[in-house]
């Protein structure tokens, strides 16, 4: 790691830290309104994309996908993104989990979609059940009033986010979630345990670049440093891959579902495959009776 | 007289002792960090959670045990508001200095004062505590000048002990809220929570006067009707407590769904129910009112203290008990197996590195303690003021 | 620093990660400026970032493909900085779009789609990151025995000297080296000794066989030194000493290694690991696709069927796991969730254990293991009794027929079949043996100069003999016969129609007896047959291991695909189909570079293998040197019918059986791990004596490269060529390209002055300039064009590709316009020259396929529209041939062991025989069935050290019925050991002072027949990273993480016959997994 960068990287920090002092006049940004979104950013210029295939259906994905440019154009507040997820279409293959994880560079420890596997019945009429679970995005969060400086909140476009520069790690936001949806980043890496032994094998230091990269989360180039630098400390959560979708890319966990199961789209563009799913009786959601609303709902 | 300067050098001995396991936990703490701690993601506060809500919990129990003196001018217990504030005062600094250790991000605490989210139950707690505390620095400032004859401090040390009180209610609540608010924690999501807080406060208070009075306050003529009148406000204390953990416990054992019954099932039988049966129930419990019953120990200083320390321990556990099960439950069935890392884990049990910190910030406190009322002019314990 | 990012778009090339960074941070910086809280800076709501994550760009983005598990799902290789951070789904390919994009969609728009892919695909990161690889020959300490696991680091060149020289290398005594072996070196005389072999063989009457082989002595009286032993000339030349094993191999490489082993080094072994796979199945599809080739029974192919299960209205998975393995989960889960969940289509899942497919089935028929036989037969039965089958498919006995009624397959069901004395069918009859039609004189395929008589084969129509010919074509030959054929007589002899045989073997047990074998319910069997043959062609039985790794395996498996022949579903929508792909070798004409062909100069190796396969143990001079008393049984098995015997490489080697080997070169593989019964490999690698020479290519120290020699480090998938082929599910003709994606981390090194990373190909390379193999070198592919670098061989192989398989080059890709040319170099700009040098490439491709090349490697291969891949009702890549239902040439074999003749056709024999067909039975104490089964985050060995994958699932489990738990007095979570009769000690014992334990807890469950247990692959490593070792003295430290769980093949039965090998399908070849009883010790 360049000693520069690293400066770099710290001077940062400590300016934000300062910056961040004397922004404290704005107080409480609860009691200034929330969350000002910059409504009119620069919109990024969405590749075009391709055609379905010849004499068929395109797949899934490819179909969301073009329901994800067509409501990019939207003003952000007007969109309304849901996960949907077929739990008949789920066959636990855990590529999401993974998915996940490499796209967010999540260390040990820290895990936002897990896939709970449940066996039922009694032989020999058994059958089993897979369930993944990634932030429900709660229209009613627990887990953002008791922050106690805001790090977490419901974005403009209805995504529950952590501002990993402000959240100061004490963990209310994870107890108050009924879903067990947030982690906590404890600052492993997954190969710190192996040994370095360079010229005699790879060993550790020529091998632990992919981890340490640049995860991009929340459009962010957060890379792994040695120190205590966010989102090292942090609370992290799922964050529907916001920086994937404005870029046009579906969330990770959707493009790689080898089920097609876990589906995703803006649930207020009535012709979009969510807003059609979620009409359904056959629609549940977790915990319902909590009253948290998730955005992600399940299909049985 | 000779017994209880032994006492004080044991007691001298084993917070020092305490303490320097206590800085190499700090020096764990600050230079390889959060992950040699064995709370995690799941069983997200451990011990340093509870024994910040036990300090926090003694030190506004303290107050309100000083307030008999300074706000309410209870005969009897004038002259042992100083010793029950200066606890006030070196308990909540070890209770916020724990909870600072818990955060991920030490370095921005300012943010709770500068950017906070006054409707956050936590944000509420850091002010409420901070201000508390310059509330008991202000009580200890105006206590010195009281010591030193100037009695136009009494007024305002009534008003600055009345704030004090509200406060210490206030905050003994919050912390109760702090677990309520989490709706889906079915056995911390009930009004009774909060509102049993201050009782527990209070009887953390009485506690630990009863040990400091019972091993540490001259002997005077005094100090038996002290310690008969705070055993018997332990003992109706304790029979409030029980009752509380009766009221709790059966209710969700009855209620029957495995929300509820779960987290009192694994406190009575999961892998630490010993602690629940021998330390909570058995020290902090039966043990104290057993031996509040039979009047024949009554009197004993010596004993009292005991009681005192037995029924901090008992709540110590309770604390535990309260947070560490009802984090012990998966929020959904087979999480725990869905996925595996570090401090991914269910079943908590403090690491040496929790210990460390938690035995130093204790002795640390019990130190200070002794150190002040010893050394500091201003609480030195005139017999002639109590013989008044 | 005050601009910010948002002017660096995606498309600026030269933005290395650090740059991205210091941006990025400037961004926060900046609004910071601006009055924004930090809060707003660093979300997405700060904006400057937007559209800057170069990853997202094609520019950034190699396609390739992946090599995980074989699956070979095709992939984008996203990097950041020159490193691999991100791997997604290719969106060109079939297996993880469904249907994938059209093969010319605009390469640019690409950037931002991504297909699905499996955990193990995502976690690839970690195979190639991984910390353990080795990057430098190490080579066994001298002085310290094989196993110890101390090295020591040697030159590139000093080890290839070595080994090609020999010496005394380890303080042993002198090892041979290849040089010695390198004896036979004259193409033209071995072509002749191989020709004097063949009629040797040939020769029935025994004397006359020993005086051809006086007379070969004569004859090649100037080359005996030459031969391994010249009593037994049919073994072949000391060439064949040196033997090459691989374990997965892909195409490019696999021509890479025949070009080196077979064509330049003259050594007929070299063999995979084919029957540790899926054996029986690869081996009775290849019974079943023999072919009539000039009179005989020939030019069978290795494959197998699978359903195209994106049409099919009902699927029966026997043994299979799709959710889970099978080539797999991103390919075939869509076809089927997507199927049942959206139209209604049903499956049935024939396991033993509720694997992740069966947890979701319509039906989970809970099988006895090994009686997956006797389930065909009942269904077979049924649907012949109810006459539930297509008579107009079956009844057609040759291509015209076939044709007629639209099919492109037919059968041998009217075929008449001669009975011998007792009944049983033998061959079939021909015309001229009842005088139907005279034999008839046919051009030579081989040489059409000369001719060969060709006898018609005989079926009944209405009760009257008609002479057919099979391939007939035109309408007027078009023949149907009668499927029932039973106690007919026909010019003395007694005959039956293929269909009646295969009846009469169903029939042998009513559909209850066949249901009791299996353990199920005959209600439920029915049931089954009955929807099988409710859905035309859209229906299939799709197999695949727990079918073929057996005892009994080619016949469970033939009786499967006999099933399926009854609803002559072959190449239909919905069906069974197979495989196919785009030659890139240059073998169809016109293709720019034949590489077959383009060679200095070329060995013909001959010989018998030491697997001795496709050759038959009566023919052999082995065999008439016996005695007539000592013939059966065989010391070791024959394979006629199959190859790629992995199991019986290693074991032979140590029995010196046909002939003792004298070096053993491994490649990726791990048989002591992979094989069941493995731990008994280790005997024979750790004994100087039996092997003389170990050398093995691995990218870490494994299971059993940890008792090889010298390791050679291999690049990694993403760091290689190859050429992956097809699986048989896979409508569409394609060709995935596995292509440099990441910086090799291996050592470079130097070979025919040329730089290059140090793998598999520099190796090979290094040997041959040392032996100056006349395939490689200056002239290797022809006069004037070098084969000095992989690129040389694999380059064009890319430009065959491009180029297509028509000879007026109608069939080429399009050209790569100039953006895909920029984007294809920007996007390898962290390459080093030795992999990648645009220059260097463009000149071995060829100006003029230049940009076709490029078309095809900025796509990751070659792949078929969707739209082209069905016609009609029917697939449009066919297999079109005759389906073997009834095998004359299986029929013709006499087993090794027993000497009798194999069945031709479909028919029930009982699991768990051991090599001379004697039941293996342990006695009681061994009271439950032991079975495997894999998880889809794992893998053999590769995915050990992939720890993201590790935290799905840190061990593996001993999965058990609840029942069977407290049955045994075992509690759920407990150790226990798992001990069998050929390992009573429960231990893999390395023979290096370690003996590991197998060990592993106890998962109760409901999903398991009762009386079986399972275990999932890919724990229990006792190397791989997992354990210390020791280099130049340094000791490395293992990481536990990559030993966790248990590997219980060391408890698969070891053949009681063999001693040394596990139990294994004697036809197919299959080693097998399922047929041990095993019990649980306490642990
Ligand atoms: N218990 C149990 N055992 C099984 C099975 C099962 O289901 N259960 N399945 C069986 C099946 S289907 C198969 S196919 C076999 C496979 O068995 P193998 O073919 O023997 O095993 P692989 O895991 O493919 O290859 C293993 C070796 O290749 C090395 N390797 C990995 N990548 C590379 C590379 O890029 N280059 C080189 N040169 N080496 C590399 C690894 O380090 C390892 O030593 O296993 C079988 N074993
Ligand atoms: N995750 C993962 N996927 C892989 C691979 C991998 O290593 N890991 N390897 C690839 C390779 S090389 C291969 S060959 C394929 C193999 O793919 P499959 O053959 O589909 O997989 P297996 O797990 O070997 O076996 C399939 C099923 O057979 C069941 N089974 C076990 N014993 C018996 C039996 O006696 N009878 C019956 N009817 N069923 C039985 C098992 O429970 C299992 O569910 O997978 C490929 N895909
Ligand atoms: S952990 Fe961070 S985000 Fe969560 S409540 Fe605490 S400060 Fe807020
Ligand atoms: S699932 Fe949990 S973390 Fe996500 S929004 Fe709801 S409460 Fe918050
Ligand atoms: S939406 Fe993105 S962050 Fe959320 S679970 Fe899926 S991949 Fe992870
Ligand atoms: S990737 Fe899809 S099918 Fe696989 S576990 Fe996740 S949601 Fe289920
Ligand atoms: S199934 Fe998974 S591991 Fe196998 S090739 Fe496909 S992506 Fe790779
Ligand atoms: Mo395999």
């Amino acid at each position: 790691m360049a000693d520069e960068e690293k400066s770099m990287r710290l001077s940062r920090r400590n300016f934000i830290k300062i910056v961040g002092v004397a922004g404290a006049a704005l107080a409480s940004r609860r009691f200034l309104g929330g969350h000002t979104a910059a409504a009119n950013r620069p919109r990024v210029e969405l590749p075009e994309l391709p055609a379905p295939p010849a004499n068929a259906d395109a797949d899934v994905l490819l179909r969301m996908q073009e329901e994800l440019a067509r409501a990019l154009k939207k003003p952000p507040s007007e969109r309304r993104w849901v996960m949907v997820i077929d739990l008949r279409k789920c066959v636990g293959c855990h590529a999401c989990t993974i998915a996940c994880v490499a796209e967010n560079k999540l260390p040990p420890g820290v895990v936002y979609r897990p896939v709970i596997e449940k066996e039922i019945g009694t032989y020999p009429n058994v059958s089993r059940l897979f369930v993944p679970r990634p932030c429900m995005q709660c229209e009613k969060p627990p887990c953002t009033p008791v922050c106690p400086v805001n790090a977490t909140y419901t974005n403009e476009e209805g995504v529950v986010v952590v501002d990993y520069e402000q959240c100061i790690g004490c963990r209310a936001c994870i107890t108050a979630c009924p879903y067990g949806a947030r982690t906590s980043d404890f600052g492993y890496t997954y190969t710190e345990e192996t040994p370095v032994a360079d010229g005699l094998i790879l060993g550790r230091e020529r091998a632990d670049d992919y981890e340490r990269a640049s995860n991009f989360e929340y459009g962010k180039g957060y890379d792994r440093p040695g120190d205590h630098g966010s989102p090292i400390g942090n609370a992290r959560k799922c964050h529907f891959c916001l920086h994937r979708l404005h870029e046009g890319l579906l969330p990770a966990c959707v493009t790689t579902c080898i089920g097609r199961a876990t589906l995703f789209g803006d649930a207020n563009d009535p012709d979009s495959l969510v807003a059609e799913l979620i009409s359904k009786p056959n629609v549940t959601v977790l915990k319902e009776e909590l009253g948290t609303k998730p955005r992600v709902y399940y299909l049985v | 007289m000779k017994s209880e300067l032994n006492l004080k050098k044991v007691i001298y001995g084993l917070g020092a002792i305490a303490l320097a396991f206590g800085l190499w936990g700090f020096y764990l703490r600050f230079f390889v960090g959060e992950r040699l701690v064995n709370y995690g993601s799941y069983v997200v506060w451990g011990l340093w959670v509870a024994m910040y809500l036990f300090y926090g919990g003694i030190s506004t129990g303290s107050m309100m045990i000083a307030s008999l003196d300074y706000l309410f001018g209870i005969r009897l217990f004038k002259g042992s508001g100083k010793i029950a504030l200066w606890a006030a005062v070196v308990t909540m600094p070890a209770a916020l200095v724990t909870i600072a250790m818990d955060l991920g991000h030490m370095e921005r605490v300012w943010k709770v004062f500068l950017q906070p989210n006054l409707l956050s139950v936590m944000a509420q707690l850091v002010w409420g505590y901070s201000i508390f505390m310059v509330v008991l620095l202000a009580a200890l400032w105006l206590v010195i000048r009281l010591e030193s004859g100037k009695q136009d401090a009494r007024p305002w040390l009534r008003f600055v002990m009345g704030v004090g009180l509200f406060l210490s209610i206030f905050l003994s609540g919050g912390v109760g809220a702090l677990l309520g608010v989490n709706a889906s924690r079915e056995a911390w999501h009930t009004a009774m929570l909060p509102a049993q807080f201050p009782v527990f406060s209070l009887l953390s208070g009485c506690a630990l006067m009863l040990t400091l009075l019972g091993w540490f306050a001259p002997a005077d003529e005094k100090r038996p009707q002290q310690l008969r009148a705070l055993s018997i406000g332990l003992l109706i204390l304790l029979l409030v407590k029980t009752y509380y953990l009766w009221v709790d416990y059966s209710q969700a054992l009855y209620a029957g769904t495995p929300v509820a019954s779960e987290a009192v099932t694994l406190v009575l039988f999961g892998r630490y129910g010993w602690a629940f049966w021998l330390l909570q129930l058995g020290l902090g419990m039966v043990f104290p009112i057993a031996f509040l019953l039979s009047r024949r120990f009554q009197q004993s200083p010596f004993w009292s203290g005991v009681v005192g320390v037995a029924v901090l321990v008992g709540i110590a556990v309770a604390r535990a008990n309260i947070i560490f099960p009802m984090l012990s439950i998966p929020e959904l069935e087979g999480l725990a197996q869905a996925f595996t890392g570090p401090h991914l884990n269910y079943d908590y049990y403090p690491s040496l590195m929790e210990w460390a910190v938690t035995l130093g910030v204790t002795g640390g406190a019990a130190l200070a303690w002794l150190i002040g009322v010893d050394y500091l002019p201003f609480l030195k314990i005139k017999t002639q003021e109590v013989a008044q | 620093m005050t601009d910010t990012s948002s002017s660096q778009t995606s498309t600026q090339p030269t933005m290395s990660r650090r740059e991205f960074l210091r941006n990025a941070g400037a961004a926060g910086f900046a609004s910071a400026f601006l009055g924004l809280t930090p809060a707003l800076a660093l979300t997405q709501e700060g904006g400057a970032e937007s559209g800057a994550i170069p990853i997202h760009s094609v520019e950034n983005q190699i396609y390739s493909v992946c090599l995980q598990c074989n699956t070979i799902c095709g992939i984008k290789v996203k990097l950041l900085d020159g490193v691999a951070v991100k791997i997604d789904g290719n969106p060109y390919s079939p297996w993880t779009m469904n249907p994938h994009l059209d093969y010319e969609t605009p390469f640019v728009q690409t950037g931002t789609v991504e297909g699905a892919i499996c955990p193990k695909g995502q976690a690839g990161l970690q195979t190639v990151y991984d910390p353990y690889r080795v990057v430098k020959v190490l080579k066994r300490k001298p002085g310290t025995p094989r196993g110890a696991n101390q090295w020591i680091t040697i030159s590139f060149e000093q080890a290839l000297n070595e080994i090609v020289e020999g010496g005394d290398l380890f303080g042993e005594g002198k090892v041979p080296g290849l040089r010695e072996s390198y004896a036979l070196t004259d193409a033209k005389v071995a072509g002749e000794m191989a020709a004097a072999v063949k009629k040797i063989l040939a020769e029935k009457d025994e004397e006359k066989k020993k005086g051809l082989v006086e007379e070969f002595k004569q004859t090649f009286a100037a080359y005996l030194d030459t031969l391994i032993d010249p009593d037994h000339p049919d073994f072949g030349p000391k060439n064949n000493q040196v033997v090459f094993n691989w374990g997965r191999m892909k195409g490019g490489r696999s021509d890479f290694i025949t070009r080196f082993f077979r064509d330049g080094f003259g050594t007929v072994n070299t063999h995979g690991h084919t029957t540790v796979c899926q054996g029986s199945l690869y081996f009775t599809g290849k019974a079943m696709s023999e072919k009539l080739v000039d009179g005989k029974w020939n030019g069978g192919a290795k494959f197998y069927w699978q359903g195209d299960i994106r049409n099919s209205e009902f699927i029966i998975f026997v043994g299979a796991s799709p959710f889970e393995g099978n080539y797999g989960p991103p390919l075939r889960v869509p076809k089927i969730t997507e199927g049942s969940v959206n139209h209604g289509v049903k499956f049935v899942v024939v396991d033993p254990r509720l694997s992740k497919t069966a947890g979701k089935a319509w039906k989970w028929l809970p099988i006895q293991p090994g009686s997956e036989g006797a389930m065909a037969m009942a269904l077979i039965r049924w649907v012949l009794d109810n006459e539930r089958y297509d008579a107009d498919y079956l009844s057609a006995v040759n291509k015209a027929a076939a044709a007629l009624k639209g099919n492109p397959t037919w059968t041998q069901a009217a075929w008449l079949v001669k009975l011998d004395e007792e009944g049983q069918p033998t061959t079939f009859l021909r015309a001229s043996e009842i005088g139907l039609r005279e034999k008839e004189p046919r051009p030579l395929s081989t040489d059409p100069e000369k001719t060969y008589d060709f006898d018609y084969f005989v079926t009944l129509r209405n009760g009257i003999p008609v002479a057919f010919d099979p391939y007939a074509e035109s309408e007027a030959d078009a023949v149907f016969g009668d499927l029932w054929v039973d106690g007919v007589t026909l010019g003395g002899f007694k005959v039956k129609s293929g269909l009646q045989i295969i009846a009469d073997s169903a029939r042998e047990r009513t559909i209850e007896e066949w249901a009791e074998l299996c353990g199920l319910d005959a209600k439920d069997l029915v049931e089954v047959a009955r929807e099988f043959t409710s859905h035309g062609k859209r229906a299939c039985a799709d197999i695949h291991r727990g079918v073929s790794q057996h005892t009994n395996g080619f016949y469970n498996v033939l009786a499967w695909y006999t099933l399926n022949a009854l609803i002559g579903n072959y190449d239909y929508a919905g069906g069974l189909i197979k495989a196919t792909t785009y030659d890139y070798t240059g073998g169809k004409k016109g293709q720019p570079y034949p590489l077959g062909k383009m060679a200095g100069g070329k060995m013909a190796p001959f010989g018998l293998s030491i697997i001795r396969h496709d050759a038959k143990y009566q023919e052999s001079t082995l065999y008439t040197s016996l005695p007539k008393d000592k013939r059966y049984p065989a010391k070791r098995n024959w394979y006629p019918l199959a190859s790629d015997v992995y199991q019986e490489v290693i074991p032979s080697i140590g029995d010196a059986y046909p002939y003792p080997v004298k070096a053993l070169f491994l490649y990726m593989g791990s048989p002591v791990y992979s094989l069941p019964a493995g731990h008994k490999l280790i005997e024979v690698l750790t004994d100087p004596k039996k092997l003389p020479l170990f050398i093995a290519f691995d990218i870490t120290i494994g299971e059993t490269s940890m008792f090889a020699d010298y390791i050679f480090p291999d690049t990694a998938y993403l760091e290689r060529w190859e050429f992956n082929g097809s699986h048989p599910s896979v409508p569409f003709k394609v060709q995935g390209i596995r292509q440099p994606a990441v910086a090799p981390v291996v050592e470079e090194v130097e070979v025919y002055g040329q730089k290059m990373p140090l793998n598999m190909e520099a190796v090979l390379l290094g040997i041959a300039e040392r032996l100056n193999l006349p395939n490689f070198g200056q002239n290797g592919l022809g006069e004037g064009i070098p084969l000095i670098h992989q690129d040389d061989f694999y380059l064009r192989m890319v430009a065959n590709l491009a180029f297509g398989e028509k000879e007026d080059g109608s069939d080429a890709v399009p050209d790569a316009d100039d953006e895909e040319l920029r984007v294809f170099e920007t996007a390898r700009r962290h390459l080093p020259s030795s992999v990648f040098d645009v220059q260097r490439w463009k000149t071995i491709v060829g100006d003029a396929l230049w940009r076709k090349a490029v078309y095809v490697l900025n796509r990751g291969g070659r792949f078929q529209n969707f739209s082209k891949a069905y016609k009609g009702e029917q697939v449009t890549n066919k297999y079109g041939q005759m389906v073997n239902i009834y095998q004359e040439k299986t029929y013709g074999i006499k087993d090794a062991m027993t000497g009798k003749h194999l069945y031709g056709y479909a028919k029930y024999i009982p699991a768990a025989l051991d090599v001379t067909g004697k039941p293996v039975e342990d006695g009681p104490d061994f009271n439950l069935r032991l079975i495997t089964h894999r998880e889809i985050m794992q893998t053999k060995s590769r995915t050990s050290g992939n720890y993201w994958l590790n935290a799905l699932l840190s061990e593996n489990t001993v999965i058990m019925n609840v029942q069977d738990v407290e049955r045994l007095g075992l509690k759920d979570g407990e150790r226990v050991k798992i001990v069998s009769a050929s390992n009573p000690d429960g231990v893999w014992n390395l023979y290096n002072g370690t003996k590991v334990p197998m060990i592993g807890k106890i998962k109760a469950v409901q999903g398991m027949r009762p009386g079986v247990v399972s275990f999932a692959l890919g724990f229990g490593h006792f190397a791989y990273g997992g354990v210390d070792f020791e280099i130049d003295g340094i000791r490395v430290q293992g990481d536990p993480r990559r030993t966790r769980g248990f590997h219980a093949n060391a408890a698969m039965r070891v053949d009681p016959y063999l001693g040394n090998t596990p139990l294994l399908d004697p036809v197919g070849g299959s080693a097998v997994f399922y047929d041990t009883m095993v019990k649980l010790e306490r642990a």
